[in-house]
């Protein structure tokens, strides 16, 4: 009795410490993009390792992806990290803006098919089984 | 390889499709009206609507009526072969891309079913030409080449949404499936999805108009 109450004590105790590592770990490295606007998702979130896509890809500036729109018009040198994608696409179809989803796959792809590197084709993207990028 | 069969291919494939059925409805008529005047002479619109709107509908002819449970599978074969295409989540974020036009679509797992549904009733569909006499000794290897050029399409979608076996590799055999099928309507008997309100007009019109009598 005792011995196991001893080895669930350490077992939680184990378990509390590893939680303390997630909330960092998530916060610092991005590896899907799970968009919390989506409400009702039909795949699962595209994969996205933020560093090691920007490292591969050869980006450096922020606004490449981030970037910042004004009356319609791009405002160039700037950039709009920190802000959310949703905060300015709305997931409704009849968005001005450009849906989400369309935002998503636009940008991504485009991107994609410019430099004619990087997935264009619907599961590369949102795995069944989740995969690391490059892997 | 992906750029080819979504890009120059689909080109091919749609061009053929939509010029070789134009063609065939065009020959179609220029035919009957060379060989049967008389169709042209006493058409009635009323019976030849009548007769394609009958065969339109579950059990709005007198044959489907006599084998309610085939006529279940027929329409829920060529309602989903229909259906699932057009309304694809995936094919229309494809039709938006590249043309700008959007329209209502299935949730993903709703046209998972549908695909399994279309499959099953494939299924039916082959067993129906070895089982039943009648079927059996009109059918030929063609027959199920024709029930294959439809159903691959399906089959490979199936597989590639699942993304079981190298999903690229297959979603590219999934996209040449579909060009085939496509290239093959206006040769085949497939060509039915047109054709098919030709005919049923024709011989609606035909039976109606002359001997009062309905062909559903």
């Amino acid at each position: 009795m005792r011995k196991g109450m001893v080895a669930l004590y350490i077992g939680m105790a184990v378990l509390v410490s590893m939680l303390c590592f997630v909330p960092a770990h998530a916060q610092e490295d991005i590896v899907s993009l799970a968009d919390s606007a989506f409400k009702d998702r039909q795949r699962a979130p595209a994969v996205f390792v933020h560093e090691e896509h920007n490292e591969k890809a050869e980006i450096e500036e922020c606004n490449v992806c981030h970037h910042l729109y004004q009356g319609g018009n791009k405002v160039e040198d700037e950039s709009s990290e920190g802000q959310g994608c949703s905060d300015c696409h709305h997931v409704e179809e009849d968005d001005p803006a450009r849906p989400l989803m369309k935002a998503y796959h636009d940008l991504c792809k485009a991107c994609h098919r410019e430099n004619d590197e990087g997935p264009v084709t619907c599961g590369e993207c949102h795995p069944k089984q989740r995969y690391v990028l490059g892997s | 390889m992906y750029e080819f069969v979504t890009g120059p291919l689909a080109w091919i494939a749609f061009g053929i499709f939509i010029i070789g059925m134009t063609v065939k409805v065009i020959s179609v008529i220029r035919l009957a009206s060379k060989k049967d005047k008389v169709v042209f002479n006493h058409w009635s619109w009323g019976w030849s609507f009548r007769s394609v709107y009958r065969w339109l509908i579950p059990f709005g002819s007198r044959s489907m009526r006599e084998k309610p449970v085939l006529t279940i599978v027929f329409f829920v074969f060529h309602v989903c072969l229909l259906a699932v295409p057009i309304f694809l989540l995936g094919h229309n974020i494809l039709w938006d891309e590249r043309w700008g036009i959007t329209w209502w679509s299935f949730s993903e797992t709703s046209a998972d079913y549908l695909t399994l549904l279309l499959m099953a009733a494939a299924i039916v569909l082959i067993l129906r030409r070895i089982v039943l006499p009648e079927v059996r000794i009109v059918t030929t290897a063609y027959d199920y080449l024709l029930l294959a050029i439809a159903v691959a399409p399906f089959v490979t979608g199936y597989f590639a949404y699942h993304q079981w076996f190298d999903y690229k590799t297959v979603l590219i055999i999934h996209i040449l499936c579909g060009e085939i099928m496509l290239i093959a309507i206006p040769f085949t008997k497939l060509s039915h999805m047109i054709l098919f309100f030709f005919t049923r007009a024709h011989i609606g019109s035909e039976m109606g108009e002359r001997r009062g009598a309905k062909t559903w």
